[in-house]
């Protein structure tokens, strides 16, 4: 299966690193709490899909937005944590910016007022 | 090995990752009711292809730490060159004097390296040029030109070349282009229509000649040279097209060829056709093509020299007369061209290179001596972690730092450096003045950089990086790493003693020569003496009396100008290496070609031996009653008399040369006199025989064999500046049109043919002189080292009662040992060495005793002056003060 024909359309290309980014603005945490609060915070919404999540934390990692340590889980267990790196942050927030234009484009003309 | 490990290191990062994640997505389904099986199975189908997802973060992760370790690494070394120029600032005095020890190796061998490369390594700008190669006769072992039978024979038969060419290099009288200008004598070619294919160059503008223009008729075109139609043209594309005159004759210039096919500064400036008359066509005794070959693809040496010995056995059978003793010789074009320039310069660039391993002895030294100040902060660094690895990482990028910075200020000394050697140079040695801090050069200079810092580095970081933490930081930070186990600095002072007792001995052989070169007579007196050479044109000249009377009248013109005591007239001026030979045979000797002994000839007027003061052994010289039609006669020199008439008297013998006698037999001519030999060939060169004929019996063919082209001399008053317009004149009283060129004194001559002898062996004392004292400055810097580090010890010997004589002997110790060993593997390193000085030395022997005992009794001077200031001071320590420091 192709990685990247993601089933999950909603999540538009690119979005994925803001949400993982936005993810860890609260504090450290490791892959798979980010995919269950991406989960939860959308009400299961949207799925995050482990093919594509792992590549992009690893991509990022490579580019320096988020740095990676290896911690103790809340079950005693040995896991990477990744947690944001000042560049990671200005990443999320250029991100976000480009989000709400994006998006108010696109709700002038679907929803217009 | 390594990378193996980083590898793992991911591997292992990323499984661990998923099989959490994958661990925790199942206990999500099991808390929802699923069994673990079907738990386990909904949470490996997120992952879409588990393996696909892993591999793809193994990758990314591999990168991801190749990005870091590379990040690392440069900052590490940003790091470690900031430091080192804080380093660098914080100790003036020592980075000065490293800084400038190393600039003046680096540059000095940046220069000769840039030498060596424009002269010997840059290929000729030629497509492979290494196929090139010059097929030369061989008579008596020495290479001969071919004459023009053997080259046809050679072209017909021949499997070895794609093609093949002939040249006969002659000087041309260029005539005035405008009124005003002045005629002009220049170098040329008469060459086969092959010539340029064998180079493979077109022509910038214009064309070459075709296959059929080398036939008699259609001879009358030229080919420029870029240079000589820049100069004497001003590089008017008009001229291609137009007609010059050469000597006398009008020819249409077909083309210019490109500035890249001027290879050296003295090369020929035109071409043209050279046409065979049958006659010459079938004439195998005059020796005067040059033949020039590109070698097939895939055709060695020994495969082409195997196709030219099939060719001339069959010539010596078919020219039984001419050929008998014929073989070819081929020679790389480069050889040819670069010739014993190659070994001396590379003389040049090992002796520079012994000097920057000198320099790289001190600054290791001083670097040796830092470091054990620095032996304090080494250790704590290493006690804060920093591996021995890093640490001596970083001392090698401080060592590296300098090196670079030295080589930066060297390479301000290597373009000072190369443009005083072209300036300086002797005329001759071809391509040097196309010597240039080109980017080879830089690149050179950058990695000569680096690898000195190696050189001077290594052992001094080591050594900092193995002295022990806890030691050097119990005894105080006194840093004295281990002065019991010191053999380095000792092992260092050997070591450039060695290596400038190689220097010296050098340079010292060559000033013996050059010392034995002043001493050798030239065998004539050329005080007062100016000569000239004057060429008449064929075209105007063409009857052998019209040329004798031509020449006749300038003789008289010049004896007759002011200030002038005598002029006369001669075919080859000494202190040349170039000039025709004749075969001679001695009476009662049968007429074949083993009795024939290879004499040079000269053709000179009556007062020659007069006017050049060479002295006439036995026997008269020449008179005004020497004419055509009377007896012909012949001068010999002592050489040429003892090998045509070993032990006998050869006044009054007669001798066979040069011209068929009246019916076709011998041509015998009577020798009158004999005079003392002349260093003809230069002042180093060994004398050859010679002999001499009366220019008035000179034979017709003679002024072929010279190109109608004769020198003038004169003896006189005042030098080249009253006695040069005095030939002018007389010049231009016989022929405004006639150039006078190469105008010398005798003296100048002289000096000329030594010039590259003298130029090296200044280089190479010069370069001893440096040698020396960088070595002297190194043991000088050793001793003060140690009798620092020993204060103590001294005082207490002092307070024991050792005299100052006893300290200031027991310090020179320190210097002797490593002293003697180093002038002893010096002295037995210079066997090998001095081999290829071999062809350089004039009247003294490789293992001259003079010399050898000179460069010891030099070094171990300098050694005793070096060690023995540091000695006195030693020798004043006062006990207490020594004690309480």
């Amino acid at each position: 299966m192709p990685k990247d024909s993601a089933q999950s359309s909603s999540l538009l290309h690119g979005t994925l690193d803001a949400l993982v980014l936005k993810t860890l603005i609260t504090g450290p945490r490791h892959g798979y709490a980010i995919a269950r609060w991406i989960e939860e915070a959308t009400d299961e919404l949207l799925q995050i899909e482990e093919g594509s999540l792992y590549p992009a934390l690893y991509r990022m990692e490579r580019k320096g937005w988020i740095a990676a340590e290896w911690g103790v889980s809340e079950l005693n267990r040995r896991v990477k944590l990744y947690r944001l790196t000042p560049q990671g942050r200005q990443e999320l927030h250029a991100e976000t910016e480009q989000w709400a234009r994006f998006a108010s484009a696109i709700s002038k003309i679907l929803l217009p007022a | 090995m390594v990378r193996w490990l980083w590898k793992k290191k991911v591997d292992d990062e990323v499984d661990e990752e998923l099989a959490f994640h994958l661990e925790m997505r199942t206990r999500e389904h099991i808390a929802r009711g699923l069994d673990p099986a079907a738990a386990r199975e909904a949470a490996l189908r997120r992952f879409g292809d588990f393996e696909d997802v892993k591999n793809t973060c193994r990758e990314i992760g591999r990168r991801r730490d190749s990005d870091m370790r590379r990040r690392e690494y440069f900052s590490e070394l940003r790091q470690d060159v900031t430091f080192a120029l804080r380093q660098l600032a914080a100790h003036p005095g020592f980075a000065l004097v490293a800084v400038l020890t190393l600039a003046l190796g680096i540059g000095a061998t940046t220069a000769i390296f840039s030498a060596v490369h424009a002269v010997v390594l840059r290929p000729l700008p030629v497509p492979r040029p290494e196929r090139l190669a010059y097929v030369f006769g061989v008579w008596r072992g020495s290479p001969a030109n071919v004459s023009v039978g053997d080259f046809l024979q050679l072209t017909a038969e021949q499997r070895a070349f794609s093609r093949l060419a002939a040249a006969q290099y002659s000087s041309f009288n260029l005539s005035a282009l405008a009124a005003g200008d002045s005629p002009e004598r220049t170098v040329g070619a008469r060459v086969t229509a092959s010539f340029f294919s064998v180079f493979g160059v077109p022509p910038a503008r214009g064309r070459v000649f075709g296959p059929d223009e080398d036939q008699p008729g259609k001879e009358q075109v030229v080919v420029l040279s870029d240079r000589l139609w820049r100069r004497r043209f001003g590089g008017d594309a008009a001229v291609v097209g137009r007609d010059v005159r050469l000597n006398g004759q009008p020819y249409r210039v077909l083309g210019v060829m490109p500035a890249r096919f001027d290879f050296t500064a003295d090369s020929e400036e035109l071409w043209v056709p050279i046409a065979f008359t049958a006659a010459q066509k079938a004439m195998h005794d005059d020796h005067y093509l040059t033949v020039i070959g590109r070698l097939k693809d895939g055709v060695g040496k020994p495969q082409a020299e195997r196709d030219l010995e099939a060719i001339a056995a069959g010539l010596r059978r078919s020219q039984p007369k001419e050929d008998s003793e014929l073989r070819f010789q081929l020679d790389p074009y480069m050889e040819q061209l670069v010739g014993d320039y190659r070994t001396r310069l590379f003389v040049l660039l090992g002796a520079v290179g012994l000097v920057l391993l000198i320099a790289c002895g001190n600054v290791a030294n001083l670097l040796l001596a830092r470091g054990a100040a620095r032996a304090r902060e080494i250790a704590i660094r290493s006690a804060l972690g920093a591996g021995r690895g890093r640490i001596v990482r970083q001392l090698l990028t401080e060592c590296a730092v300098l090196a670079l910075v030295s080589g930066a200020v060297g390479l301000v000394l290597a373009w000072w450096g190369v443009r005083t050697l072209v300036a300086l140079a002797p005329e001759g040695v071809p391509r040097i003045e196309q010597t240039a801090l080109d980017a080879t050069a830089l690149a050179f200079a950058f990695g000569l950089s680096i690898a000195s810092s190696f050189v001077f580095g290594l052992a001094p970081a080591l050594r900092a990086a193995r002295g022990s933490v806890s030691s050097t930081l119990k005894e105080g930070g006194r840093g004295s790493a281990g002065t019991a186990r010191d053999w380095l600095r000792p092992a260092l002072i050997a070591a450039e003693v060695a290596l400038a007792v190689l220097l010296l001995i050098g340079a010292g052989l060559l000033i013996r020569s050059a010392i034995a070169l002043q001493r050798t007579r030239p065998g004539l007196d050329p005080t007062g003496v100016v000569t000239a050479r004057v060429s008449l044109p064929i075209a105007s000249y063409k009857e052998p009396e019209r040329v004798t009377a031509a020449f006749d009248r300038l003789v008289r013109e010049a004896g007759q100008a002011p200030g002038v005591q005598s002029a006369v007239l001669f075919s080859q001026t000494p202190m040349t290496p170039r000039g025709s030979s004749n075969g001679l045979i001695p009476e009662g000797k049968p007429l074949v070609l083993e009795s024939v002994v290879d004499t040079r000839m000269n053709l000179v007027t009556p007062g020659y031996f007069r006017a050049l003061r060479i002295p006439l052994v036995r026997g008269r010289a020449f008179a005004e009653s020497d004419r055509r039609g009377a007896q012909k006669v012949m001068l010999l020199s002592e050489s040429a008399a003892a090998a045509l008439f070993p032990g006998q008297d050869a006044v009054g013998r007669r001798i066979a040369c040069c011209e068929q006698g009246p019916n076709g037999g011998a041509d015998y001519k009577l020798v009158v006199g004999i005079a003392a030999d002349v260093r003809s060939r230069g002042l180093g060169e060994e004398v050859r025989p010679e002999y001499y004929l009366p220019l008035d019996q000179a034979p017709p063919e003679a002024w072929d064999w010279i190109q109608r082209s004769l020198y003038i001399g004169v003896r006189g008053e005042g030098g080249t500046a009253a006695l040069t317009p005095a030939l002018r004149w007389a010049v231009a009283a016989v022929d405004p049109d006639l150039p006078l060129y190469d105008v010398k004194t005798m003296e100048r001559r002289i000096g000329d043919s030594v010039a590259t002898a003298r130029f090296n062996t200044l280089l190479l004392a010069l370069l001893g002189a440096i040698g020396l004292l960088l070595a002297a400055v190194g043991i000088y810097g050793v001793i003060s080292y140690f009798v620092t580090q020993r204060t103590a010890e001294i005082g207490v010997r002092m307070a024991l009662g050792a005299t100052p004589a006893t300290v200031t002997r027991l310090v020179m110790r320190q210097a002797a040992v490593p002293v003697a060993a180093g002038v002893a593997i010096g002295l037995a390193g210079s066997l090998l060495a001095t081999r290829l000085l071999a062809a350089s030395l004039v009247g003294v022997g490789r293992t001259d005793p003079l010399t050898l005992t000179g460069v010891v009794v030099v070094l171990a001077a300098a050694a005793l002056l070096a060690s023995f200031v540091p000695a006195q001071r030693a020798a004043r320590v006062a006990p207490v003060t020594a004690l309480q420091g």
